[in-house]
């Protein structure tokens, strides 16, 4: 017999190698793609901070004493950082579910926390990566700003955790491509796209803000914004309080659904 | 007393169709022993497997894996066994390296001993050359090797095989066949499936044979082939068809 009976050994109670295993295995079929998961999200931000923060914006009055290219840059940023998330997420999960390489960790030694966090990790390296890119691009065009680096972090991390809990639970339901995309489609791109991305709460019409206020679209947008600019808009600790909320209730559900195997296991 | 490498008691798995897929299914497979399971198609031999080893969720029952729960205690259960299945189940994109490291990661090698270990099996199943390549390039008898290393690479003390040598020529199956007996000899235990009847003779010390999801006969080798008509006739028979209908059907 060989010297490998120890395998499956943790410390303080976490297989730290397998979860390691599951982040570099992720780490590895992202590199497969590397224009869908980072260039595409960069190209696309190029082209939102050229029209609407350059050239559109050259013509726009500054807002709240910033010019509209670093007013508009935390929300593209932020619309980026949700869907490199969610489709980190919901790729990773549905494709181990569809070549039924899921099975490789449903049968080794891993915690089903171990495998959430291992897919939770990926997806916050993930949005890093993809949020540096576009700072570094907004900065080429002189959006230079940086208020608060931890909250910016906290921002993106936060928000990549948000995503990715959100992207595991619908790459379990779903049975198809079609029924992966739903939730982007008919909720995360509207709600995004009306959360601040591109004009502040006072231009809206004063019957539409509670929307804005009930979207918590706005209150990502806004906190980043906040860090970057110092520009709030939201009643403070609002914005947070529902950031802690919404990791809470996704991060139980999680966690529930992989204790029952659903969509996991036969 | 010796604990048993595998303790099954009224296993029952329903699935959420309501098929109900392994029914009061009770079995016991002792260390160190090479346990046949036979069956014909749906008869619940892989339902079995799964529960086993937890790709599907029990309905009912209990399974211990040399003493430990499996259900209860999994991660600990799961440490002793390996599992080469019937479907290839992998990253087709991933190579046979990858494919075989990452394995051994998730049971927590560490890196050398994940290195020496990958090593040897790509020497021992003669990948070396294919190491690099994806696993979607291979032919099926390579992706059956890949597998197969994939399922020892944490050296598991219970090595369960589902219709390991489906698909696979001549040669490596005889291969095959020597590197189990030699897996056997060293003390490991080896529960094995197969439709190839030839297969369970010539390596299995016990045989179940399993049908509408219930053991229906189990006991040691000797047993099936001192009956009239030998393992054919006694699984046919046990299966509930009749083996000289079967034999004129096929004349």
């Amino acid at each position: 017999m060989s010297d490998v009976t120890v395998a499956g050994s943790r410390r303080m109670g976490i297989n730290w190698i397998g979860l390691g295993t599951i982040i570099r295995r992720e780490w590895s079929r992202v590199w497969r793609v590397p224009i869908q998961a980072f260039l595409a999200p960069w190209i696309s931000a190029l082209m939102f901070i050229f029209i609407f923060g350059y050239v559109v914006g050259g013509n726009i009055r500054l807002i709240a004493g910033h010019r509209y290219v670093e007013f508009v840059l935390p929300g593209v940023l932020m619309l980026n950082v949700v869907n490199a998330a969610f489709l980190q997420s919901t790729s990773q999960i549905y494709f181990q579910r569809f070549l039924r390489y899921i099975e490789e960790t449903l049968v080794a030694p891993l915690s089903y926390v171990e495998m959430i966090i291992g897919s939770l990790t990926m997806t916050i390296v993930r949005s890093v990566v993809t949020a540096l890119g576009i700072l570094l691009i907004g900065y080429a065009f002189g959006a230079t700003q940086m208020y608060n680096i931890f909250e910016f972090l906290f921002w993106i991390v936060s928000v990549s955790i948000i995503f990715g809990l959100l992207g595991i639970i619908i790459a379990l339901w779903a049975n198809n491509f079609e029924q992966l995309t739903m939730l982007n489609v008919f909720f995360i791109a509207p709600l995004s796209f009306v959360g601040g991305v591109f004009n502040t709460v006072s231009m809206l019409p004063p019957f539409m803000r509670w929307i804005a206020y009930a979207n918590p679209f706005f209150y990502f947008i806004n906190g980043l914004r906040h860090s970057m600019i110092g520009f709030n808009e939201a009643p403070e600790g609002l914005g947070v309080a529902v950031t802690f909320g919404l990791i809470a209730v996704l991060g139980v559900a999680t966690w529930r659904l992989f204790s029952i195997g659903y969509g996991l296991r036969e | 007393m010796t604990t048993p490498a595998i303790n099954i008691e009224h296993l029952r798995k329903a699935y959420r169709t309501g098929t109900v897929a392994v029914q009061d299914l009770s079995m016991q497979v002792q260390p160190g022993d090479f346990f046949g399971f036979l069956g014909p198609n749906g008869a619940g031999k892989s339902t079995t497997i799964h529960c086993i080893t937890g790709i599907a969720t029990v309905t009912s029952g209990k399974i211990e894996i040399f003493g430990i729960d499996a259900v209860k205690d999994y991660r600990e259960a799961r440490r002793l066994i390996g599992l080469s299945p019937q479907e290839f189940n992998v990253d087709t994109f991933a190579t046979v390296t990858q494919i075989i490291d990452w394995m051994g990661g998730y049971f927590g090698m560490n890196a050398a001993q994940r290195k020496s270990r990958v090593d040897m099996l790509i020497q021992r199943f003669d990948l070396t050359t294919h190491a690099k390549k994806s696993f979607r390039e291979l032919s099926g008898g390579l992706k059956r090797r890949v597998i197969l290393a994939r399922a020892l690479v944490h050296d598991p003390k219970l090595l369960i095989l589902d219709e390991p040598t489906a698909g696979v020529d001549v040669e490596l199956r005889l291969d095959l066949w020597r590197y189990l007996q030699e897996l056997n000899a060293e003390g490991k235990t080896i529960l094995l499936t197969s439709h190839y009847l030839e297969e369970i003779e010539r390596l299995c010390k016990t045989i179940a044979v399993i049908a509408g999801g219930k053991i229906v006969r189990q006991g040691p080798k000797e047993e099936f082939f001192t009956m009239p008509g030998g393992l054919e006739k006694t699984y046919l028979e046990a299966t509930g068809h009749k083996a000289d209908h079967v034999a004129a059907g096929a004349a």
